[in-house]
């Protein structure tokens, strides 16, 4: 059941997968065994400092959840993220530019 | 084949737009509202069934031609089913009915669904019609039918952020469609003919004789800007996060699988046929990886789950894009696997992103909001939208063994055949990218402390949940026996590339 030149099985694959998630579990339940999880409302608390926060404000920030992604695209997020402003004439001016960009490279592979 | 079957995938939607209303007058009458609904699923399941008698014909090699009140071609309107559209139609008639079942409920606390289902029926008919004609002004006029229901679509709910949206994806989409009206005039101008098949014969007449006119160039860009703003390819993408972000989510899914899909299918169709793509396959590399990198970049950063999704939408068809350029630049098995890996991931992208709409609108359904800082917790609530909600972004990153891994790993293939290391690996990273705003979603909404305020939600409704199982069921299938779908695009591989069949059956048919 392999297709294409490569060596990929999807079936093989895919009982190897679940094989290894069935082990993965047995090894958590084995383990349970020995040490049994003992959780407190202390222990569930998230950490602030003392702080006692509520559910609703122990939330990462959707926008930096990945930060050090941003800082390795900085000059798009930069230069490009803030040209999406939702003005109308600045999206059609974009068309024309993608207009143009589009009739050139197509001129230059037809020549 | 069911007779007539071309014309009666076309005919029938468009009908039952227009009966929609009347049969809601008399549902109403009765006290059975939900008839009103339950016909325009019961027209969708029969389209589909239409549209899959064509299958033994078309995928046996013929190309089926009808031509409408008997004129021949060229002189008549033809509507030619190869290989390529059928799957394009198939994939229209199957979204549009997983969308009906959909809206069944999720669309109840609206009011004016006579309107919904109308419009809901005109795109059907519209992106129909664009995919089974074989004359190109035909094509426009179903094109427009398609988009101005869309505008009104999106602009269903008539708050603010809907009507801007529609607003903006009216204006943006219609400067589209005046640059294809007025490529379809040069054409005409330059040729004299409006049937697809003699514009491609005697385009190339014109190539082999004489150095190619100046106006070629042109056409071509005009086209190709005019379908990449249905599907919103970067520059041109602006539209569609605003618009996917304030459609209803039966709406945005309908899009994002729908739609999308005719725009693809429009571009190979004119640009492969009428200006032979080799050419033009660098571009389309190009403007493939710029559009998966930008969009994947764009998602990564969004609040809002919708708008997220429009972002990866716009990211996926980056990967198309990829892949037929991958296709259309080589040769020998490179081409087979670029055009193939194309095709697949354009059937894989209507069945997953329809799938993450629908698991989005459930959330929309069940708390009232997609905003992901508000957020946390869902998977105790929600359990089984949870679940496919990650079926389907693992599934759009190209986890094993999921159905985006199958179409993603044949693109890669090819462009590692195709002698194009550097904008494979960056596929591959993008991909990763994919898994990363995905799993920032999948944390934010299901993970986490549940806030106060989502403690009673309840999980989404079985009417919901039947058509998104199954789409996570397509994923599921599609992954584990690739071949399946492989076999699904061949047809439509073999009809891309064997244009003079297409020319062929066409003007045999006069």
């Amino acid at each position: 059941m392999e297709f294409g030149p490569g060596i990929w099985g999807p079936i093989v694959a895919t009982v190897v997968m679940l094989l290894g998630v069935a082990i993965a579990y047995l090894l958590l339940l084995a383990s349970r065994k020995y040490i049994t999880p003992k959780p407190s409302l202390e222990k569930l608390r998230t950490y602030a400092c003392g702080e006692v926060l509520k559910p609703d404000e122990v939330h990462v920030d959707s926008e930096q959840f990945y930060s050090p992604i941003r800082r390795v695209f900085r000059p798009f997020y930069r230069y490009v993220q803030p040209r999406h402003t939702g003005i109308l004439t600045t999206y059609l001016l974009w068309v024309v530019v993608g207009f143009i960009i589009i009739l050139i490279a197509i001129m230059v592979a037809l020549r | 084949m069911i007779p007539h079957a071309p014309i009666l995938t076309i005919v029938l939607p468009i009908f039952a737009a227009f009966l929609t209303p009347v049969v809601g007058i008399v549902a109403k009458r009765f006290g059975v509202e939900r008839a009103r609904d339950w016909f325009v699923v019961g027209v969708a399941i029969l389209m589909f069934i239409i549209v899959a008698s064509m299958v033994p014909a078309v995928w046996g090699g013929e190309v089926l031609v009808y031509k409408l009140g008997g004129w021949s071609p060229p002189w008549g309107i033809v509507l030619a089913v190869d290989g390529l559209n059928l799957l394009v139609a198939l994939i229209i008639a199957g979204v549009v009915s997983l969308v009906a079942i959909y809206s069944v409920v999720y669309m109840e606390r609206d009011s004016g669904l006579e309107k919904y289902y109308t419009l809901l029926m005109l795109v059907t008919a519209g992106s129909m019609g664009v995919t089974l004609t074989g004359d190109i002004f035909n094509l426009y006029v179903f094109f427009e039918i398609m988009s101005i229901s869309s505008y009104a679509l999106v602009a269903f709910r008539r708050n603010w952020d809907s009507v801007e949206a529609g607003v903006k994806y009216l204006v943006i989409g219609s400067l589209g469609t005046s640059l294809l009206l007025l490529s379809i005039v040069f054409l005409y101008g330059l040729i004299g003919s409006l049937n697809i098949a003699d514009l491609a014969w005697k385009l190339g007449e014109i190539k082999a004789t004489q150095s190619l006119p100046m106006i070629v160039p042109l056409m071509l860009a005009l086209l190709v800007t005019g379908f990449g703003i249905k599907i919103a390819m970067v520059p041109l993408h602006a539209w569609l996060p605003d618009a996917y972000q304030a459609a209803p989510s039966a709406v945005s899914a309908l899009l994002s699988g729908a739609t999308t899909t005719v725009g693809i299918y429009a571009m190979l169709r004119v640009s492969y046929l009428l200006f032979g793509a080799l050419a033009i396959g660098m571009m389309f590399i190009v403007l493939g990886l710029i559009t998966m990198v930008a969009g994947g970049l764009m998602a990564l950063v969004q609040r809002d789950l919708k708008r997220l999704l429009a972002y990866s939408c716009i990211s996926q068809m980056g990967y198309i894009l990829l892949g037929v350029g991958f296709g259309s630049s080589a040769s020998g098995s490179a081409q087979v696997m670029g055009i193939q890996g194309g095709l697949f991931h354009l059937l894989n992208n209507a069945i997953y992103k329809v799938l993450l709409f629908m698991c989005a609108g459930a959330i929309v359904y069940r708390v009232g909001t997609s905003n992901l800082d508000e957020l946390g917790g869902l998977g105790k609530n929600m359990p089984i939208t949870a679940t496919l909600f990650v079926v389907g972004a693992l599934a759009i990153s190209g986890i094993p063994p999921l159905n985006g891994f199958a179409s993603k790993w044949t693109i890669y293939v090819a462009g590692m055949e195709a002698g194009q290391p550097i904008c494979t690996a960056i596929a591959v990273v993008m991909s990763a990218l994919t898994l990363a705003y995905f799993l920032k979603a999948i944390n934010l909404m299901f993970l986490g402390q549940r806030p106060e305020h989502l403690r009673e939600v309840k999980e989404a409704p079985p009417l919901m949940l039947f058509p998104m199982l199954m789409l996570a069921a397509f994923c599921v299938v599609f992954g584990i026996l690739p071949g399946l779908g492989i076999d699904l695009v061949r047809p439509a591989q073999s009809a891309v590339m064997n244009q003079l069949g297409y020319i062929g059956s066409v003007m045999g048919a006069g």
